[in-house]
């Protein structure tokens, strides 16, 4: 009896635990969608180490920080733990041979608006939003996308292009292949290096700031508006500077195929003026009226 | 084949003294066993000795140097007459150098700023065309002299670093070794505009920039583990 009774009893179970464990392996083969909150004092330090994926972070106005990670496999773990007032979050690999798609994680964070993030992404993207803190974001090919940023911001790339939409304070962003776009920029420091990237700079030149634009080849372009004040050094040593500036007084200014390429220096207006510095080996300068 | 007694690093901690002439048998054991050290040394040798020989060419400027700069000081007033000492005679007095006798009476702050306008003076008159081969030469030879240790190093390295690089991700290791060869590419036209305009600074300095990019790129590479 026993026996007869525990029979179905056992396929029971199994018809229970069978299922379970068909989603469990779905589960560890699909996404997981893990979330973390720490609570944090005033300007927090949020460091973020990801192999492959998006990295997405906004501010916000509570005192806390907030993350969200969506893990590509079961392969891959979050690790997030917090020291004080800094906050660090790492896709941790679980297993030893991870194939790179199933390395992949997306994390979704919110900060407190004067955050400092330090953040490595080797590829993906990084995007950030209305953070004021200092920021510090190194990728091979990711690509990074700040708005409405300020604070001292060190942007590293191999690759991967850099976009600031916005950004004031101190801008340092440097690359290989990257291209650069720098639009409504109110910043009173920015210098932008890469070597076989574009480089586009639409932006306020503030009083006494310094601009310094410099590539390899490609192009750069600066975009100025009629009431910009700036005194202006363009030097192609191979290629060519195209100017539209008007620039004073006119014996100060000269574009000529001189003998190191074609160069260019000169006032544009005459109050408070900005200093900008372009230079390329091998591309084009482009001065140009902002729409 | 007997090993160096001690390792590279120690060794450059050692090169002050070594350049000074002193040299401990650890050391001297070292550059004969490490060709890159030895090389090193050799370089900085070669290039201690040049500038000591461009030191020298510039201790006796032109006179005309000098006559247009005493012209110039006495017309702003900041030299008179020489000044005859006490205890010695005119024929003293006259037979000490230029140098005490024209600048004698001028303030140290203006003497300095004359000195300094004189050696000015010099470099424009060493810059003629006459030298500019020399100069080229020096150029060239000061680049190559300051680059090729660091190339050979970076080369090296980068075997090393690029070689382990196989089994990370594909799309971080294509995109590495795309813009490892696009720095090398780099690298190879502004040597070869270096060469081309030896005293072209800006192409120096690309060139220059365009090792330190490599630099960083191959430390983040090991920074990261790859």
């Amino acid at each position: 009896m026993n026996t007869h009774h525990a029979v179905p009893r056992i396929w029971k179970s199994a018809g229970l635990l069978v299922p379970g464990f068909l989603l469990f392996g779905v589960a560890s083969a699909s996404a997981q969608r893990v979330e973390k909150h720490f609570k944090v004092e005033a300007s927090p330090v949020v460091t973020i180490h990801n192999p492959n994926g998006t990295i997405t972070v906004k501010a916000w106005t509570k005192s806390e920080v907030m993350v969200i990670a969506t893990l590509g496999s079961g392969r891959v773990d979050l690790d997030a733990e917090q020291n004080g007032n800094r906050v660090d979050v790492m896709t941790r690999q679980i297993t030893d041979s991870v194939a790179p798609d199933d390395l992949r994680a997306d994390y979704q964070i919110n900060v407190p608006q004067d955050s400092e993030l330090q953040i490595h992404n080797d590829s993906g993207a990084v995007s950030v939003a209305n953070v004021l803190g200092n920021m510090d974001v190194e990728t091979i090919a990711a690509d990074v996308d700040l708005q409405d940023a300020a604070g001292y911001l060190t942007i590293a790339t191999v690759g991967g292009s850099f976009q600031c939409m916005r950004c004031a304070g101190h801008i340092e962003v440097n690359s290989i292949s990257g291209s650069f776009r720098l639009m409504d920029t109110r910043s009173k420091h920015v210098r932008a290096q890469t070597s076989t990237g574009n480089i586009l700079f639409s932006g306020d030149f503030l009083p006494s700031g310094e601009y310094r634009l410099k590539n390899y080849s490609g192009v750069i372009e600066l975009r100025f508006l009629p009431g910009d004040s700036f005194d202006v050094t363009a030097t192609s040593l191979k290629g060519k500077v195209n100017n539209q500036a008007k620039l004073t007084p006119p014996n100060h200014s000269y574009q000529s195929t001189s003998k190191y390429g074609q160069a260019l220096v000169g006032s544009f207006n005459t109050a408070g003026h900005a200093h900008v510095d372009l230079t390329s080996f091998d591309g084009t300068i482009n001065i140009v009226k902002r729409d | 084949m007997k090993m160096a007694a001690i390792d590279c690093k120690r060794f450059l901690n050692q090169l002050d003294p070594w350049m000074d002439g002193q040299r401990t048998a650890d050391a001297q054991a070292h550059a004969r066993n490490c060709s890159l050290c030895r090389s090193m040394v050799a370089d900085l040798g070669s290039i201690t000795t040049a500038a000591r020989s461009m030191a020298a060419e510039e201790i006796e400027p032109p006179a005309r140097v000098w006559t247009s700069l005493r012209a110039q000081l006495e017309r702003e007033g900041l030299i008179r007459e020489p000044l005859v000492r006490v205890n010695e005679t005119p024929e003293r007095a006259a037979a000490a150098g230029g140098w005490r006798r024209w600048f004698g009476a001028i303030p140290r702050p203006a003497l300095a700023g004359a000195y300094l306008a004189a050696l000015v003076a010099v470099g424009v008159a060493l810059s003629g065309p006459i030298s500019k081969r020399v100069n080229d030469y020096r150029w060239i030879q000061g680049t190559q002299d300051s680059t090729s240790p660091l190339s050979v190093q970076l080369n090296s390295v980068e075997q090393t670093t690029m070689a382990s690089l196989a089994s990370s991700n594909p799309v971080v290791t294509a995109v590495l070794h795309k813009n490892m060869a696009i720095v090398d590419n780099y690298i190879t036209l502004c040597e070869k505009s270096v060469h081309d305009e030896p005293e072209n600074e800006v192409a120096r300095d690309y060139l220059y920039e365009a090792y330190q990019q490599k630099a960083d790129l191959l430390a983040q590479l090991n920074e990261r583990g790859d």
